[in-house]
């Protein structure tokens, strides 16, 4: 098909009609029909449309809103922990004079680490041409925004005085005080705002033309209102595409530094302390490549549950999830890489504490953290190797699920196991969670998959716009061979 | 209705009839309500003090109880700045002279006074607490007869005309004292007694010494002694915890510990040599120590005894032999070759074994003038008091005493079974005077009659040296309705026979007629001042050398023997109802809130019992369950337990913590016993400041064996966690040239990229001595009582959020034998030149002075804790919850006033006592001086401890001890590390640069028996 035909098969309504000037530009190059194709069912551009516009037009059942309802139930559960805390004090947690950090900064960094696939895919994928990507990114990115505000909460309800963690901020005041630019936690501040900013940025650009061909798409007054407001008087106009286009690719380019920057800088929370086990020059690139392993796991779990129930198995084919499990295949790697050169250069450096702590990871009272994280990062993404295994539903499933387990307790390992057996042994400690932690934890899974689902529902799960854009048929075709050409 | 008018208003007429609610309640405007129930406003108590400080002339204050509105300023006392007064406090027969700070009127601190003989300007953890007692909420707050409140005088009227029956019918009228030290009270006595021949004073003591009786039979002195430790080189304690749980133990550390800080200059030490079948403090602090069980210290000293004998061609008592042994053979010769040794025999012991002690003494030539034991140094009023006990069993029994009086006693919780039962069956009527309520005033006393702490009670009392000093009170009665014992006593006294007293009305007026010499307003203001005075003691005694009729009780004990241990922080259970000493770790088993079944791992094994499990300890007596420790160093088959805890009645604190092991105690006065021991199957969580690792990582063989000499090099200073006497002597004649501070110093510059910070000023840095220290614990409490530092209780030490600023790290090296060589190490804040903690908070909440302190601002603090993290020494403190949330007055009023007290959420730790160097830099700046002189800036910890092992000052002044401190050299050059041994830092490979300097620690191990 040439792009002529596509414009004709448009049925008129102005985004299919005007995206088709966007194909110009059209930073794809060529499909190669060799490959595997990217939509299955070769629907027409109008199915696309009714497919995944229809989901936020189309008739909530019940078990929809009861799954609202237990996420959000959870979520509260965890807001009333939170509620605990604040008002009685982090004494209600079980960490104590020795260990001061235990699952508030495992489940920030948790978080944060989630919240890297989305950007990942979306910017760098973009830059590199990553077609595949489209199917995915809008869910990854979403799934991003949500995780990035669940882990917002932690650094914020973990101070002793939440009402007074502001001031990590600078901002001017009478009292002529400035925050302290040595401190790493400064630096987070910094880093992940301006991460949780550009990528909800992000996303909302990439969701304009979509939300206006929804604007287009339902019938009720309020919706009809809502995403016209929030569509922003789109057009679809070549000059709007063109504006949407260059906008895209520079947030692009904003966020692409950003997904490096943000887990950096909270592994220098812990590289810039003097504590073994945290006081390491490899922890910048393993823990963006944890974050990067453990978002995937996470878009693994919500996308194989989301094609499921949302009927999306043409447009999130198992050649995506291939993608994502040889992806996450070569990040268990890295990190696997990572576990290894630590222990290594522990016994290389000679320093007796940094031995000590490794061999206490692995044989201390905490042993059974350090080898839940091993096997579910290291050796269960092995199984990738195999081709079978890399198109099996329910096998990712369980795997994405055992990479976000073990990508918590690295996490917990790494902070908790480091600070309970530091330099003196007079000081040695033991952390226990206690109900309220669980509680606030299990909270923030609520709270994000209550997003998650609510974000299903009332925005395009799909980006519309940039699948369309890869469809066969859709690009602008150099017709090197005429077999190739339908 | 009646038509009555009235000026005031009122809520019923009910109110007007009756100064109550109808509901029981006090009516609020009651103006004979007593101060403590009104929850003690902050103006009423000002008031209250002001008028008492008003009437105060040369640090004193007249016993009058009026109060006088505090519109005109009361002379001596600006508000803002402190007034100390001096004051003696009595542990039982020992008295401490204290200099008491106090703030606006009220006492916030209790410190050694420097010219008392016994306290020497020091103190104990023990002695710090009582502060707290006098605030406790739970205090008795008015009398009362038969359940219902009364007035104090109608109790004491009450108590009068049963003293007065108990006459008419012939019968006598016991009042049951403590032991004490005060010539006053003992005058008092004789007064009463000799006015009134029906009633009789015993002295019933928990735990009783048998030294006098010892004493007797061995010097004919019927007195217990107290040795100059400062003047022996060698000592030998056979389980005695002179260090540890002594009454005395402040003395006895000064006194060991000015021998114990050897250097390449002044290479001398005294040598430790412990005998014991427990793990005392002591034992900890020894050069040597040897655990044997209990039956065999007599026979072990018999042996010496008789080898000493030989060596010095003595004559052997008739009926002691030796057993040969080579070990005892040892000893004898050492003790012969030292040039002042000295035998420690425990107090607790059976009186034989102390007389064979005694003996050595003799035949070693360490009794005498000048010499370790002299017949001058011996505690007042310290008779055999087990003969008071027999007889008082056996008036009960013959029911000749019909009442009772029970002074500042309590039998109920301490006295065998027997003795409770004939005080509760015999006795028609009893009374109890006590601070606050106890197991006696509530089950069998009638009458109760709150008596007044000691910081409110006019006293006296005299040391062991004879040091007379005047116990002033520094505050009125918190509680209106108290008098002191003895007010209390004249008072019913005078109701029974008026003569008695005549022309004596309060207790101070007794003393003052006591001591006629101080008569003058001038003699008697300069006693008050210098708080110490002498006074003359005898040194008779009976026979010199007739050690013919020695005791001949033995010991005959089987299976399990429980070895029963005085408490580290009550002594016998006095001050239980106080939460600083409650969450003071044992300085041995580091364990809080509780006593512990304590056993080595032999005999735990042997009875398959696990560290925390609940184990049931029985015998005859009775029965307790507490949880097991597994301690190194104890003999096979021996169980220590503490007394001083199990209490249920008379304070929220102390109820139900821990068991009261005197249940397992029979008449005999023995603290050692025969026990079973069961499991019951329940395990415990133990509340212990320090875990367990320690111990494991030396004894056992793993992966951290290498690591561990490492880093006990860090910790420590040296590879074996200590350096040996003998290499250090050897050490001294040798020349090195480089100085050890130069040396780090260097180190230090070269690793930074930026300049040091130049400290213009003062820079305050501090050396802790860790040879001198014993591990004794009282800068803990001082520190808690200086800083506002808060209790936490039980759940939260066991999970290590304690809240003291130093601890005291305790560290074992256990070799295959058993041997346990201990090293205590005080750890606070660093105050590092290059702190981690600063740099990582991201609000700028902990920052550096140019002082060179590490401060922190609670003000800025968000709570983030990651300074926490960050601090390699883990001396960082967060509130997790408002511990002081809960604090009932008058507990408040305990606080330090020039010390922020913390809310939740904010980091704390030491600070250097910064509020007294700012107090000390302000007072030296009123006197035209820019510069603090050394030794006038005094940490809380550094005056309490009673070692002199803390040094604090100005390390830019090159004269400042604590420069040369820091300059200290000791020991040899290991093979591993070429460097000075000595001074040193702890963890210096970090480069944080440390403000403290420790002092190696030294051993003096060389002709130590090998054990």
């Amino acid at each position: 098909m040439s792009v002529e035909t596509v414009t004709q098969t448009a049925n008129g309504s102005s985004p299919e009609h005007l995206t088709s000037a966007s194909y110009q530009n059209n930073p794809y190059p060529v499909p190669d029909s060799q490959r595997e194709p990217l939509v299955l069912g070769n629907p027409s551009i109008h199915d696309v449309t009714e497919k995944i516009a229809g989901i936020v037009e189309g008739k909530t059942n019940l078990k929809y809103w009861l799954a609202v309802l237990i996420c959000a139930s959870i979520a509260g559960l965890g807001f009333g922990a939170i509620g605990e805390t604040v008002t009685t004090g982090i004494g209600v947690w079980g960490s104590n004079n020795t260990i001061g950090w235990a699952w508030d900064i495992t489940n920030f960094v948790f978080w944060i680490g989630i919240g890297h696939a989305g950007t990942l895919i979306s910017a760098i994928l973009y830059l590199f041409r990553q077609k595949w990507r489209t199917a995915i990114n809008r869910s990854a990115e979403a799934m991003t925004i949500f995780a990035v505000m669940c882990a917002g909460i932690f650094p914020v309800i973990h101070t002793g005085r939440p009402w007074f963690a502001y001031w990590l901020t600078p901002y001017p005041n009478q009292m002529q005080l400035w925050v302290n630019f040595r401190s790493p936690l400064v630096w987070d501040v910094f880093a992940v705002s301006t991460y949780l900013t550009v990528s909800a940025l992000f996303w909302f650009i990439g969701l304009v033309p979509d939300l206006a061909t929804i604007r287009n798409y339902v019938k009720g007054k309020t919706a009809k209102s809502l995403y016209t407001f929030f569509s922003f008087g789109w057009t679809g106009s070549m000059r709007a595409w063109h504006h949407y286009e260059i906008a895209y690719m520079i947030l692009a380019g904003l966020s692409t530094p950003l997904v490096l920057s943000v887990h950096t800088i909270v592994s220098m929370d812990f590289a810039t302390s003097v504590l073994p086990g945290w006081h390491t020059t490899i922890f910048p690139p393993y823990f963006v490549a944890g974050a990067i392993f453990s978002g995937f796991a996470m878009v693994m779990t919500l996308l194989v549950i989301a094609r499921e129930i949302l009927g999306l198995k043409d447009y999130i084919t198992l050649k995506h999830l291939e993608n994502m499990n040889k992806i996450i295949l070569a990040t268990g790697m890295m990190v696997g890489y990572a576990y290894s050169m630590e222990f290594f250069i522990a016994w290389y450096s000679g320093n007796e504490y940094e031995r000590t702590v490794f061999i206490n990871r692995a044989f201390g009272e905490y042993w059974w953290a350090y080898w839940s994280m091993l096997s579910c990062n290291v050796l269960s993404p092995q199984i990738y190797w195999f081709k079978k295994a890399r198109r099996n539903i329910p096998l990712m499933f369980v795997i994405s699920i055992f990479v976000n387990i073990g990508m918590w307790f690295e996490r917990f390992t790494i902070i908790s196991t480091s600070l309970h057996h530091d330099f003196l042994p007079s000081s040695w400690s033991y952390y226990t969670p206690t109900m309220v932690e669980v509680g606030i934890f299990v909270g923030t899974i609520g709270l994000f998959l209550t997003l998650f689902l609510l974000f299903s529902k009332y925005l395009p799960v799909i980006a519309i716009s940039e699948i369309k854009g890869i469809m066969p048929g859709s690009q602008p075709v150099h017709h090197h061979d005429e077999e190739h050409h339908h | 209705m009646s038509q009555r008018q009235h000026s005031t208003y009122f809520r019923h007429y009910g109110e007007l009839d009756n100064p109550t609610n109808g509901n029981g309640q006090e009516f609020e405007f009651d103006t004979n309500k007593p101060l403590l129930d009104s929850g003690v406003s902050r103006r009423t108590f000002m008031t209250v003090l002001s008028a008492s400080m008003a009437m105060a002339a040369a640090s004193c204050r007249r016993p009058e109880h009026k109060l006088v509105a505090a519109i005109t300023p009361t002379e001596y006392q600006i508000p803002g700045l402190p007034n100390y007064y001096t004051t003696v406090y009595q542990h039982k027969n020992a008295a401490f002279g204290l200099l008491v700070k106090a703030r606006e009127g009220r006492p916030i601190k209790v410190d050694g006074n420097e010219k008392h003989s016994a306290s020497l300007g020091s103190s104990s953890a023990f002695i710090q607490g009582t502060l707290l007692s006098l605030y406790d909420p739970d205090r008795i707050r008015r009398s009362r007869v038969n359940g219902g409140d009364s007035s104090t005088t109608n109790a004491a009227s009450t108590i009068a005309q049963a003293i007065t029956s108990a006459t008419n019918n012939g019968k006598k009228t016991a009042i049951i004292i403590d032991e004490h030290c005060s010539p006053s009270f003992l005058a008092l006595a004789q007064s009463i007694t000799s006015a009134n021949s029906s009633i009789q004073f015993y002295t019933l003591p928990a735990i009783v010494s048998h030294s006098a009786l010892a004493n007797q039979a061995v010097f004919g002195l019927d007195a217990e002694l107290v040795p100059d430790l400062s003047k022996a080189d060698y000592i030998l304690s056979v389980d005695n915890d002179f260090l540890g749980t002594d009454k005395n133990a402040v003395y006895y550390t000064k006194g060991f510990s000015a021998n114990r800080k050897p250097s390449k200059e002044n290479p001398t030490m005294n040598k430790l040599v412990s005998i014991e079948s427990g793990f005392s403090l002591t034992g900890a602090n020894a050069d040597a120590r040897i655990a044997i069980q209990p039956n065999d210290y007599s026979a072990f000293l018999s042996s010496v005894l008789v080898e000493v004998a030989s060596l010095k061609g003595k004559a052997v008592p008739s009926g002691i032999s030796a057993n040969s042994n080579n070990e005892h053979k040892e000893i004898a010769k050492q003790l012969v070759a030292a040039k002042s040794p000295l035998i420690m025999v425990g107090d607790h012991l059976p009186a034989r074994i102390i007389a064979l002690g005694q003996i050595i003494n003799q035949m070693l030539d360490a009794v005498g003038e000048g010499k370790p034991l002299s017949f001058n140094h011996k505690y007042f009023n310290s008779s055999d008091k087990t003969k008071d006990i027999s007889t008082l069993t056996s008036d009960l029994n013959a029911g000749i005493i019909e009442t009772v009086i029970y002074v500042e006693v309590n039998p109920e919780y301490y006295a065998d079974s027997n003795l409770k039962k004939l005080l509760a069956e015999k006795v028609r009527f009893a009374a109890s005077l006590s601070c606050s309520s106890h197991e006696t005033s509530e089950k069998l006393a009638k009458v109760n009659v709150p008596t007044s702490h000691y910081l409110e009670s006019w006293g006296d009392a005299i040391s062991f040296d004879g040091t007379y000093s005047i116990q002033q009170p520094i505050i009125a009665p918190l509680n209106e309705n108290s008098l002191s014992a003895q007010d209390m006593l004249m008072s019913i006294i005078n109701f029974v026979n008026p003569a008695t007293f005549a022309g004596t009305e309060t207790y101070y007026d007794f003393i003052r007629k006591q001591n006629p010499q101080y008569s003058s307003t001038n003699a008697w203001e300069t006693l008050l001042k210098d708080g110490v005075a002498s006074s003359t003691v005898s040194s008779e005694v009976g026979n010199p050398l007739g050690y013919s009729a020695l005791p001949t009780e033995q010991m005959s004990l089987k299976g399990i023997i429980a070895s029963i241990k005085p408490s580290y922080s009550f002594y016998d259970g006095s001050n239980t109802n106080n939460s600083w000493l409650q969450e003071l770790p044992d300085p041995i088993t580091k364990n809080t809130w509780g006593n512990l079944v304590i056993l080595n791992k032999k005999t735990a094994d042997s009875l398959s019992i696990q560290l925390g499990e609940i184990v049931r300890v029985s015998n005859e007596k009775g029965s307790i369950e507490l949880p097991a420790f597994i301690q190194p160093g104890v003999a096979d088959n021996v169980i220590t337990l503490t007394l001083g805890y199990g209490k249920t009645i008379g304070g929220n604190v102390h109820a139900n913590v821990g068991e009261n092991v005197y249940k397992l105690l029979s008449a005999n006065s023995s603290l050692y016993t025969s026990v079973s021991i069961e499991k019951v199957g329940r395990s415990e969580k133990l509340a212990t400041t320090q875990g367990h690792h320690a111990i494991e990582r030396y004894d056992k063989p793993s992966p951290f064996d290498n690591e561990w000499q490492e880093r006990t090099k860090d910790i420590l200073g040296v590879q074996e966690g200590y350096v040996t006497f003998a290499s250090l002597a050897a050490a001294s004649h040798e020349n090195h040239e480089h100085e050890a501070g130069e040396h780090s110093h260097h180190i230090a510059d070269t690793l930074s990229i930026v300049p040091s910070y130049n400290y213009v000023g003062h820079r305050w840095a501090m050396a802790i001595d860790m040879s001198a220290c014993t591990g004794c614990s009282a800068c803990v409490i001082a520190c808690q009582a200086e800083n506002n530092i808060p209790s936490v209780g039980k759940k939260y030490v066991a999970n290590s959020r304690e809240m003291h600023w130093i601890r005291i790290d305790r560290y074992y090296r256990e070799d295959e034998k058993g041997n346990v060589t201990t090293v205590f190490q005080p750890m606070l804040c660093q105050h590092c030149e290059n702190a981690p903690c600063e740099n990582v908070c991201p609000v700028a909440a902990t920052t550096h002075s140019p002082e060179g302190l590490n401060e922190m601002t609670y003000n800025r603090c968000v709570g983030t804790r990651y300074c926490l993290n960050n601090c390699p020494y883990k001396v960082r403190r967060f509130n997790f919850l408002n511990w002081h949330k809960d604090k009932k007055t008058p507990l408040d009023l305990a606080f330090n006033p020039d010390v922020t007290v913390r809310m939740r959420g904010v980091m704390e730790k030491c600070t250097f006592c910064v509020q007294r160097l700012n107090e000390v830099k302000m007072h030296v700046k009123d006197l035209g001086r820019t510069r603090v002189h050394d030794g006038e800036a005094v940490t809380a910890c550094q005056q309490a401890c009673p070692a002199n092992a803390i040094i604090f000052g100005d390390i830019n002044d090159p004269k400042s001890k604590v420069a040369q401190a820091s300059k200290i050299k000791r020991g040899n050059e290991t093979q591993k590390y070429k460097e000075e041994n000595g001074a040193f830092k702890v963890l210096s490979a970090l480069n944080v640069r440390p403000s403290i300097t420790y002092l190696v620690k030294v051993r003096n191990t060389n002709d130590v028996p090998k054990v």
